[in-house]
């Protein structure tokens, strides 16, 4: 005897982290049956001028999994409403919208993973590949007192980048942040990195 | 004598190959007619305006390219081209590109580099692009005057260390010092524009020794 | 100087839906003798003063109008247009967060008619498709235009 009335999926929520966004849901189980789910999404430009039209998501319409990468659906700074409904075969649940509204400023931004190395007398940077999104703010200086901060804007790309020619015998350190301008907003600095650099100091 | 239309297959992959707005309308011989004695006739369309235009020195021309530089050279203009294939009395249809709009989809050359070296550093002194022009004696417009936010991806490779890093610039000169005496470094150079991915140039790669440490060379007389 | 009302976001995702969409809807236009935005006319001569009013009024142009006016059955380019529409509406709640800023000469109302009046004179849906068409001038405008000081400091 089949499922008369396949339930619609519940506790939808979406997770975001670096401009990576997850919804997901409680999966609906019939035993020894493989439920599939679609998801559909409207922009506030579709709430407010054709809120007849959802958009299927790009990657889980339909999908097996109780979660969806919404990451390439989400593709602008607005609130985006997000439903899913489950089907089975001829059967289909009516759909279950997330209860708030999703926008992407509220991503939470980690501090990137960086690498501090030296060639010689130049200090240089390796950042993490977070996405096109991301631009990174590197602050660094001279431990010394009263060093200057200096900051310089990287785009993370396959090679180190260089920051600063050091003086043999110095030490300097290194901290660095994102800054996702889609949002408008920064990530926390990462730890700071110290490094000391071979040789005698230079005399004063 | 007009041709026949449409018995000959159409020229394929037509296209713009596009560099510092040097705009070359490229195809590829029709299927099964490669080798052949084929010719064939370009026209071109400005966006806007109202008809197709012939190029007088791409028409019955044998090979698969034609120089569209001057007729394409409003970079803030859309253009359309077009080809036909002919082969004895018989023609191919017309095959067309799409949209080209050469602001947008030009390619941006490499710089000039030109290095100096002394004991422990290189300066390195860069020449923007310069835009096609139709003859030589022209003056020059660099294409940092068409791109303001043109920048230079800057790479250092080396040779004793085997290992490469990098630099973004906007300035024409740049100074790496502290570097080690008596070794090869090598330079290489790439100019893009942020904004739509366009295929990217690098320069030739050149490298060049800092001259061996004077203190130990003194010593060693 | 005078500070300007200028639209701070990443266009590098707007470009990318317009590429998405750019060779499927240009070949639907068929009308290459005429234009809608007519850069020469409207956009290339407008003065520093007048940006922020021309990219009002084209915002609008194209989210009260154009994306409106514009059925897609294709669910690649839906999606691609759905992404323009909510950047367009980004834009807009930028914009008017410096309303005071953003006055609106006769010079700028002028081009925006132009533009108006062009979409006028075709069929509503050749309108739209060709206006999406033309997209690229307008975000590489804008590009050049709203190129301020980062705002991360």
């Amino acid at each position: 005897d089949g499922v008369a009335v396949l339930p619609a999926p519940q506790n939808l929520s979406v997770q975001s982290t670096n401009m990576k966004h997850v919804l997901t849901w409680s999966p609906v189980t019939v035993p020894e049956e493989i439920v599939h789910y679609s998801v559909e999404y409207q922009g506030e430009y579709e709430s407010l001028y054709t809120s007849h039209i959802w958009i299927p998501s790009i990657w889980c319409s339909p999908t097996q999994r109780p979660e969806c990468d919404i990451t390439e659906d989400i593709t602008a700074t607005v609130s985006y409403s997000l439903r899913v409904r489950a089907t089975l075969g001829s059967l289909t649940s009516t759909w279950s919208t997330l209860k708030h509204r999703f926008n992407q400023n509220s991503t939470i931004l980690t501090p990137p993973g960086m690498e501090i190395t030296m060639d010689g007398f130049h200090l240089l940077i390796k950042l993490e590949d977070l996405g096109p999104h991301f631009e990174f703010f590197v602050s660094y200086w001279r431990r010394e007192p009263g060093a200057k901060e200096h900051i310089k804007v990287v785009r993370p790309g396959v090679l180190p980048v260089y920051l600063e020619t050091v003086e043999p015998g110095a030490a300097y350190c290194v901290k660095a942040r994102t800054f996702v301008k889609a949002i408008g907003r920064h990530s926390a600095f990462s730890p700071t990195e110290c490094v000391k650099v071979q040789g005698e100091a230079l005399p004063l | 004598v007009p041709c026949v239309s449409g018995d000959l297959p159409k020229p394929t992959n037509v296209a713009f190959i596009s560099i510092n707005m040097k705009n070359i309308l490229q195809w590829n011989p029709p299927e099964g007619l490669q080798g052949m004695e084929v010719s064939y006739t370009v026209q071109y369309f400005i966006y806007g305006q109202k008809k197709w235009l012939n190029k007088s020195e791409c028409r019955n021309i044998s090979r698969t390219y034609c120089d569209l530089s001057a007729e394409t050279s409003d970079y803030e203009h859309q253009y359309y081209a077009k080809v036909k294939a002919m082969w004895g009395t018989n023609c191919s249809k017309w095959a067309e590109t799409g949209r080209f709009y050469p602001f947008l989809e030009t390619q941006i050359g490499p710089p000039e580099v030109a290095l100096t070296t002394d004991e422990k550093s290189i300066s390195i002194v860069l020449t923007a692009p310069k835009k096609w022009k139709k003859n030589p004696e022209e003056s020059s417009i660099s294409m940092q005057q068409i791109y303001s936010n043109l920048k230079y991806n800057v790479s250092i490779y080396n040779t004793k260390s085997n290992r490469t890093w990098s630099q973004c610039v906007t300035n024409h000169t740049l100074v790496f010092s502290w570097l080690e005496p008596g070794t090869l470094y090598c330079v290489l150079v790439e100019s893009f524009v942020p904004g739509p991915p366009r295929l990217t140039h690098p320069s030739e790669r050149q490298c060049v020794s800092t001259l061996e440490d004077q203190t130990t060379a003194l010593e060693v007389k | 100087g005078l500070r300007r009302c200028l639209i701070s976001m990443n266009l590098h995702r707007v470009e990318e839906s317009f590429r998405g969409i750019k060779t499927a809807i240009q070949a639907k236009d068929t009308f290459q003798n005429v234009t809608i935005l007519s850069p020469s006319e409207t956009l290339h001569g407008i003065k520093p003063l007048d940006v922020c009013c021309v990219t009002k009024n084209l915002l609008a142009f194209y989210v009260d109008r154009v994306f409106k006016d514009h059925q897609e059955l294709n669910p690649q380019i839906m999606r691609k247009i759905s992404s323009l529409a909510n950047s367009f509406l980004y834009m807009q709640k930028t914009l008017q967060q410096c309303q005071n800023l953003c006055h609106c000469r006769q010079e700028a109302t002028n081009a925006t008619r132009i533009i108006h009046d062009n979409y006028d004179q075709l069929e509503v849906r050749s309108a739209a498709v060709k206006s999406l068409g033309e997209l690229d001038v307008f975000l590489a405008w804008i590009d050049k235009h709203h190129r301020g000081t980062s705002a991360a400091s």
